[in-house]
């Protein structure tokens, strides 16, 4: 119990549940109050994430807060930071900061809504922050619930539907995890939800321990997603609302990336290291097959949906390397892992939304019925092309620092693998330049004029998520250096 | 203090609970039914005041045929308050009809039948509970003199006959292997089996009946729909509740190297919840999705059963899910009572009347498992206790019931919030709201500060 006179974990945790629950009491009529207070708790989550920062993230757990929740079971109320936890509260906060002021134009049921985006980033918070498993457990599945009423309340046409399947799958996940959790908790002796205590000393052995791992792969495989778990992925993205799908993408989906580190890695590097090879053929197959069903699509945002599988094949290929690879390479794949989380997080963020500003002004989301955009909305254009530059890994923009560290950590354990993964790239490459001169090149569109370019609102949003694209890009020692410090102690 | 004292003053909650009855038939007898009312309050509430200043107390009373341990204690503490609740929603539905204060002390008698259930020691606690659950169970389910009403009855009164026969012979065959009707008489693995797997069948039809276990619940969705929603409610809750309890007092006993019952509940509980949640998926009427529903729920307090001889953990499981079905169970039946049991009265609650959707919302993935709610924390000790005990695949199966649970739920779920046209006919009761706040209150608390009841 270190240090609990300032408890700034529970702040960053809090904030927004306590702006959740003021915005219940504003008018319902209103959408500006809503927004005010929505805006204003998750900016103040923001600055206590910043504030952390200088107050300083060590390479262990620290700011580590205790209470006692269930004693006679072994759970508590823990939190605390380390490297790899602490870009991703960045990440949360700054997404979901831009994600509702770019949502300041839905003006139906505003209060709901802001009230379950703020719940929402609540329990993503707290997922990234526990140090405990049945409270990581309890922040997991509130997201389900907050993102499932976001889809179906404010989403596209069939939402719905998709809400359903996202909600289905995902719990399908999440029980797995509780499985694998309950199995953790019933080996340690005594019993304990500390992840603490199975971090520093791994508990399972034989076949319990690969029924754990398994289970938590399956749990995390859904999440983040693999294939062939990813089914559920292009329809969510498809029909949830544009801030909607930035958060999904943004911040959702590193939950299952996160679990495979914390969780997979962490906890049973044994049993990881022993099935490594399957699951980085599932992930090479996961980029590959991402980046060739991206190309295939007519659909911009749903093209944009399957580049995050294609993202997400690198990233866990990142992490099943750091299973097995000596100490140089494991840091390196692990360091390129996590600023791969943050960096995909603001790239597919900021692409979403643009999406969605894109979408408002021609009604359609067919690249083949849009052209010239260019012409009449250079600024969305400008970002729009600037932002799938850094998704398909240019340098100096965010994915090339992590994508480069994961194939330079990958090529000295599995040179072949990384040959395969690489031509992820091109295509990527490929599919956004085709999508960039479908969209924006070409004849000028008609009924569009020059002040239908982004808004102030929607330039407010955007313009941290570039300059955070940016700043990766080109100074990503301000992160990886946060990172390093918890993944050189990683001794696995 | 002679023996006899000492016994009555340890089984002085049901005591309590049969005097509460009493005088509630006594206040019918004047036609006060408010009296009979407050009599049921009082007495309910004494009763459950006084098992709670007793946790801890592991002992047994009447040369051990009575056992006041953990389940009995909690049964009180769970069914007490809970009846309390079911008459309030009574008196909001029945009030005015003629012997309304029958219903009240008949809700005493059955709840005393299932304190007996939870705390038996002997066969013939069992018997006497089972009756007297049933017996005012049927009066309860044909009260309103409908023909839907009394066809429910018939089929809850036929199958409890038939089974409640069946139990009866078959508990003779451990009373005549053991020579004794204490159930600790049968902890003793020199026993021959054949007769001992008899009696056991023969019980876990009988329970199985009381707790609308699959595939003895083939009364529950008729009886349901034809009594009044409130006495639906309490036959969900409080027959179950004990028989479940009794089940597990039952299966402390029984030698495992003898035969291997977990394995038969297991399979029953599988059975139960798959059936349960695979036929609400198209129940239009939601009083019969809810009648399945607890189909499926009596699978999941298997669980805890299962691993009764393994797990620590076992008898916390029975006891925070038994909490945890109570209040969520209770309050979605509340709701309904409230709104109208199809499903288009749902259509668009949650703008006509936002806290009432909110709090159906809430008792739902309660029923489904999502934390940081009660039904969370109840099979999440469930799924922990049978992993304990070896039973992994029986977890998983129950895990993969939460998912289709959640569709079936989800059904009622998303035209609170997603469809248009509210017939908004829906009844503003002080009495209902106050029911379901409560429930709503105990779903949040018991989720998040399940210390408390451990």
């Amino acid at each position: 119990m270190e240090d609990f006179s300032f408890p700034i974990l529970s702040i960053i945790i809090f904030l927004p549940l306590i702006g959740a629950l003021v915005v219940l009491f504003t008018k319902p009529d209103q959408s500006k109050p809503a927004y005010g207070i929505g805006i204003t708790s998750s900016a103040l989550s923001l600055l206590s994430a910043i504030l952390l920062w200088i107050r300083g993230v060590e390479g262990s757990f620290s700011q580590v807060e205790e209470l006692t929740w269930i004693p006679s079971l072994g759970a508590a109320y823990r939190v605390g930071v380390d490297g790899i936890s602490f870009p991703l509260v960045l990440l949360t906060t700054l997404l979901f900061l831009t994600s509702l002021i770019f949502s300041t134009k839905i003006k139906e049921k505003a209060q709901t809504y802001v009230a379950l985006v703020l719940l929402l980033e609540t329990a993503c918070l707290g997922v990234f922050l526990s140090l405990d498993l049945l409270l990581f457990y309890v922040f997991f599945e509130i997201t389900l619930v907050g993102m499932y009423f976001i889809i179906a309340g404010w989403g596209h046409e069939h939402a719905k539907k998709a809400a359903l399947t996202f909600f289905i799958y995902t719990l399908v996940g999440s029980l797995f995890l509780l499985l694998a959790l309950l199995s953790l908790y019933l080996h340690a002796d005594p019993h304990t939800f500390d992840m603490r205590e199975f971090i520093a000393a791994p508990v399972l052995k034989g076949l319990a321990a690969a029924l754990t791992f398994w289970g938590f792969f399956l749990a995390f495989a859904i999440k983040t997603p693999l294939f062939p778990f990813h089914t559920w992925l292009p329809t969510a993205h498809t029909e949830a609302p544009a801030p909607g799908s930035a958060i999904l993408a943004g911040v959702l989906l590193k939950l299952g990336a996160y679990g495979f580190i914390r969780f997979a890695l962490q906890m049973m590097p044994e049993a990881f290291r022993e099935f490594a090879p399957f699951v980085m053929v599932i992930a090479v197959i996961s980029a590959l097959y991402g980046a060739f069903v991206a190309l295939a699509q007519t659909d911009i945002k749903r093209m944009v949906a399957y580049t995050s599988v294609n993202h997400m094949g690198y990233l866990v290929f990142g992490v099943a390397v750091a299973a097995v690879a000596g100490n140089t390479a494991r840091t390196q794949a692990l360091d390129g892992a996590v600023l791969q989380m943050v960096s995909h997080g603001v790239v597919t963020g900021a692409l979403f939304l643009l999406v969605g500003s894109l979408q408002d002004r021609v009604q359609t989301r067919e690249m083949a019925n849009i052209s010239g955009l260019l012409h009449t909305a250079p600024v969305l254009g400008g970002l729009f092309i600037l932002a799938s530059f850094a998704s398909l890994g240019l340098p100096g923009l965010a994915h090339f620092p992590a994508e480069f560290q994961i194939f330079l950590g990958g090529f000295s354990v599995y040179p072949v693998a990384v040959g395969f993964i690489v031509i992820g790239l091109l295509i990527t490459s490929g599919l956004y330049l085709r999508a960039i001169q479908k969209v924006f090149m070409g004849k000028k569109p008609e009924g569009l004029t020059s002040r239908d370019d982004l808004h102030a609102y929607e330039l407010w949003a955007l313009i941290p998520l570039i300059l955070s694209i940016l700043t990766l890009g080109l100074f990503p020692e301000i992160l990886l250096s946060v990172i390093h410090e918890t993944t050189k102690m990683l001794g696995i | 203090m002679s023996q006899m004292a000492r016994d009555l003053i340890l089984i002085m909650p049901q005591i309590i609970v049969l005097l509460t009855a009493v005088v509630a038939l006594i206040w019918e007898m004047f036609r006060k039914p408010l009296g009979s009312l407050l009599a049921l309050a009082i007495g309910m509430l004494a009763a459950a005041g006084l098992s709670i200043s007793r946790l801890g107390l592991d002992t047994t009373a009447f040369s051990q045929t009575f056992r006041i341990d953990v389940l009995n204690h909690w049964s009180v503490i769970i069914l007490c308050p809970a009846s309390v609740l079911f008459a309030l929603l009574a008196r909001r539905e029945l009030r005015g009809t003629d012997r309304e204060g029958t219903v009240y002390s008949l809700l005493g008698f059955s709840t005393l039948g299932s304190l007996l259930l939870a705390g038996s020691g002997d066969v013939m606690f069992i018997v006497l509970g089972i009756l007297m659950n049933s017996l005012s169970g049927f009066a309860l389910a044909a009260y309103p003199k409908t023909d839907k009403a009394t066809e429910g009855a018939m089929k809850y009164f036929v199958y409890g006959s038939v089974t409640g026969a069946l139990m009866i012979f078959g508990l003779t065959y451990w009373v005549g292997i053991s020579g004794s009707t204490l159930l600790s008489a049968l902890n003793d693995s020199t026993l021959p089996p054949l007769p001992m797997i008899f009696g056991l069948v023969t019980l876990v039809v009988g329970i199985s009946y009381a707790a609308s276990i699959f595939p003895f619940h083939f009364w529950t969705p008729d009886t349901f729909e034809g009594a009044p929603v409130s006495i639906a409610a309490f036959l969900s809750v409080i027959p179950k509740i004990g028989a479940i309890y009794a089940l597990a007092q039952v299966a402390r006993e029984i030698p495992t190297e003898l035969l291997d019952w977990p394995l038969m509940l297991a399979i029953l509980a599988v059975l139960s919840m798959t059936f349960g949640n695979v036929v609400a998926l198209w129940q239009q009427n939601i009083i019969r999705l809810l009648a399945y529903s607890t189909v499926a729920q009596a699978g999941y307090f298997l669980l805890g059963v299962v691993a009764m001889q393994q797990s620590s953990l076992a008898e916390q499981s029975l006891v925070i899910f038994g909490i945890a079905y109570a209040v969520m169970n209770t309050g979605a039946f509340a709701i309904v009572l409230a709104n109208g049991n199809k499903m288009e009265d749902f259509k668009g609650v949650g703008k006509s009347s936002p806290w009432t959707g909110v709090a159906m919302t809430i008792f739902l993935f309660s029923l489904v498992g999502i934390p940081p709610l009660a039904g969370f924390a109840g099979k999440f000790l469930l799924f922990g206790a049978a992993i304990d005990s070896q039973f992994t695949w029986l977890a998983i199966a129950a895990i993969l019931n939460s998912v289709i649970s959640l569709t079936v739920y989800l059904r009622i779920i998303v035209p609170m919030y997603f469809q248009q046209d509210a017939s908004d006919k829906h009844t503003n009761s002080r009495l209902v709201s106050f029911v379901w706040l409560c429930c709503l209150f105990f779903t949040v608390a018991v989720g998040l500060g399940m210390q408390f009841f451990l």
